[in-house]
């Protein structure tokens, strides 16, 4: 999957923000419509964003695409869920010790992705984000621009990395 | 909206019970003793601004939590949700994502990139990435606008705080929160600023998980609380609490995306001795955050709930809500570790600020302008007073003024830096005026409808927050402008730079 799908995504959800934003200025007041559009719009917007940054030589990694994919899911349903349902009524059993409508925004979007967006980065980590490879290949780039910006001088790094403890 | 971030803005009750104080003289001590440690191994610029380049993961994740979470967490968050029920958790909800996103958005690219070149600032990153003195010089102006009205709105909230505590007077109070943080600052540059944000963020985790304990504790859980306000006020814990659909999804999306933008937390990935423990970061991060982040929600419910049950009266401000219920529920030692941990967040966000402020007038102004700074140490430290000072002085202007400046900073932030910065850094398509375009959007967008809604010219209708409208319009204009300019795109990579960005 190249880089095209998160950046279009991307504008996507700014501009379904922006049409949302700009709805809100019409004599009436934003339409039902408004709230869908900054609900799936700040969700995609941040599950586009992290597929952006997980490229690689302009190539989205599959795990990156598909724990994007799945960030999305569930801030959008979550956001969904809570439009959609109805209001609950005072004596409604609780979920997790909140109303329902509640329980599945807060948790939803704000335990849930915490469940499996930290450990799938460190999972995926070595073979998908940065290798020694990579560090080398950095550090091999820094030293040629230097030497062509200033053949006279030593090509030297600003300072070396150290390995970790 | 971001006048919700406002730390605090009327002076908080008396607190001065012998724990607290104790407690409080005990931080201070310990942040002294660090401040003389760092300010013996500061010896030059690359120690004063980017730590050396020699810190752990751990010190860096828990460091960037404290730093960004403000004093706001504790003190002026509790009382939002105590008034504006769930939908003030909107502010915070998105934390769950932003760590991971931003360690593959900005760590590794920055960390790279500092690798590479030597980098020592963000409007650094913002210059190599586009071959642009211009778009550094740009970045560095919104920076040094946005900072300066942070410190001061955190000065006098501190301020505040000091007064309640020691009973100093507002004005001295405020001098006094600036002396402590500028002391270890100034001399020990960035690298006192992470290890007393260690010890910040620690204080403010533990203060945190015990003071929810005690909401859990004093509300008979979270069914318990859920209960005594349902009964009087479903919509208070409604999914957007009580305010409108479109301004708490409007408030997700601002912090989520625009936690790419905060100079403050992307300049400490360069101070990272192993880029490879990059790997670790959004798990350290993101726990140390959530475990923080307990008692911004649970005081304000649990305060809630007592009044709902008629134990308690309503509260005269919303922001007395974390001092009420520690004081009213938890023993004296707790209180103190909460007041500290004010004390600790407001400092270490401040101290922050101060390095990067004193880092765009030495280091990022001048390369803009074609010159170098000879003596970047020094100057840095001068700087680092000078900033603290104007900050100080604008600080004691009338309450509304302080408002004003405080309220634009993290809009301003995220509206010019999240295009040119998060995405430039990964989209290789990006152009120099593209870059320029969204940064100079992002600073005019955000001063002028901020100025004019403090002047009341005009009001956005609700919902529509001008930080989400500013960020919403520079990532557009950064697309557009980069699209218009594509031609341009590859001869403004310079080699290194690509190479970081395609690993």
């Amino acid at each position: 999957m190249t880089i095209r799908l998160p950046l279009a995504c991307l504008a996507l959800s700014c501009a379904a923000i922006g049409g949302a934003y700009a709805s809100s200025f019409l004599p009436g007041g934003a339409p039902v419509w408004a709230a869908w559009g900054v609900a799936l719009g700040g969700a995609g917007a941040l599950a586009s964003m992290m597929a952006l940054g997980a490229t690689r030589r302009g190539r989205v990694r599959p795990i990156a695409l598909g724990v994007s994919a799945l960030t999305f899911v569930v801030v959008a349903g979550a956001f969904g869920a809570a439009l959609l349902l109805p209001p609950e009524a005072p004596d409604a059993p609780l979920l997790l010790g909140l109303p329902v409508r509640a329980a599945l925004v807060l948790y939803g979007v704000g335990i849930v992705p915490l469940l499996f967006l930290p450990l799938a980065y460190a999972l995926s980590f070595d073979a998908d984000t940065l290798d020694a490879g990579d560090l080398e290949r950095v550090r091999r780039a820094a030293r040629e621009s230097a030497a062509a910006a200033n053949p006279a001088a030593t090509p030297e790094l600003p300072r070396a990395t150290e390995s970790a403890p | 909206m971001t006048h919700w971030l406002l730390l605090q803005s009327a002076t908080p009750p008396a607190i001065r019970q012998p724990a607290v104080i104790v407690v409080a003289l005990l931080y201070f001590a310990a942040v002294a003793a660090i401040g003389v440690w760092a300010s013996r191994r500061t010896r030059n610029a690359r120690d004063f601004f980017v730590a050396g380049q020699g810190i752990g993961i751990v010190t860096l994740a828990i460091a960037a939590m404290a730093s960004t979470l403000s004093g706001f967490a504790f003190v002026g968050g509790p009382g939002l949700v105590y008034s504006a029920g769930t939908g003030a958790v909107f502010i915070v909800l998105s934390a769950s994502i932003t760590n991971t996103m931003g360690a593959w958005v900005l760590a590794r690219r920055l960390r790279l990139l500092g690798e590479a070149r030597g980098l020592i600032t963000v409007p650094d990153a913002i210059g190599a990435r586009y071959r642009s003195p211009a778009a550094q010089g740009l970045s560095a102006i919104a920076i040094l606008v946005a900072v300066v009205g942070y410190m001061a709105t955190n000065f006098l909230a501190l301020g505040l705080v000091i007064d309640a505590m020691f009973g100093t007077g507002l004005t001295l109070g405020i001098w006094i929160a600036m002396l402590v943080t500028l002391s270890y600052t100034a001399a020990g540059g960035i690298l006192a600023g992470v290890y007393t944000d260690l010890f910040e963020g620690v204080v403010k985790t533990v203060a945190s998980v015990t003071v929810f304990y005690f909401v859990l504790q004093v509300g008979g859980g979270l069914d318990g609380i859920s209960r005594a306000i349902t009964a009087v006020d479903a919509a208070f814990l409604g999914p957007w609490g009580k305010m409108p659909v479109l301004t708490a999804l409007s408030l997700f999306f601002v912090f989520g995306l625009g936690a790419l933008g905060q100079p403050h937390v992307a300049h400490k990935f360069y101070m990272l001795r192993d880029p490879r423990q990059l790997k670790w970061y959004p798990l350290l991060m993101s726990a140390a955050m959530g475990l923080t982040l307990l008692l911004y929600v649970g005081v304000g419910l649990v305060m809630r709930a007592k009044v709902a049950s008629g134990a308690l009266p309503p509260l005269v401000r919303a922001d007395d809500a974390t001092p009420a219920f520690v004081l009213g529920f938890t023993p004296g030692a707790v209180a103190g570790l909460v007041f500290a941990g004010v004390l600790a967040a407001g400092m270490s966000t401040v101290n922050s600020f101060m390095n990067i402020g004193a880092a765009a007038v030495t280091h990022d102004l001048p390369r803009a302008l074609g010159r170098r700074v000879g003596d970047e140490l020094r100057w840095g430290r001068a700087w680092t007073v000078v900033l603290s000072v104007a900050a100080v002085l604008l600080a004691q202007m009338p309450g509304a003024v302080v408002a004003f400046l405080g309220i634009f900073g993290f809009g301003l932030f995220a509206s010019t830096l999240v295009p040119s910065l998060a995405i430039g850094l990964n989209w290789t398509g990006a152009t120099r005026e593209g870059a320029i375009a969204s940064i100079a959007t992002g600073l005019v967008l955000t001063l002028a409808l901020e100025s004019l809604a403090f002047l009341k010219v005009f009001s956005l209708p609700a919902g529509v927050t001008i930080s989400g409208l500013s960020l919403i319009l520079s990532i557009l204009v950064f697309f557009g402008v980069s699209w218009l300019t594509r031609a341009r795109a590859a001869a403004q990579l310079d080699d290194d730079v690509r190479v970081v960005m395609e690993v």
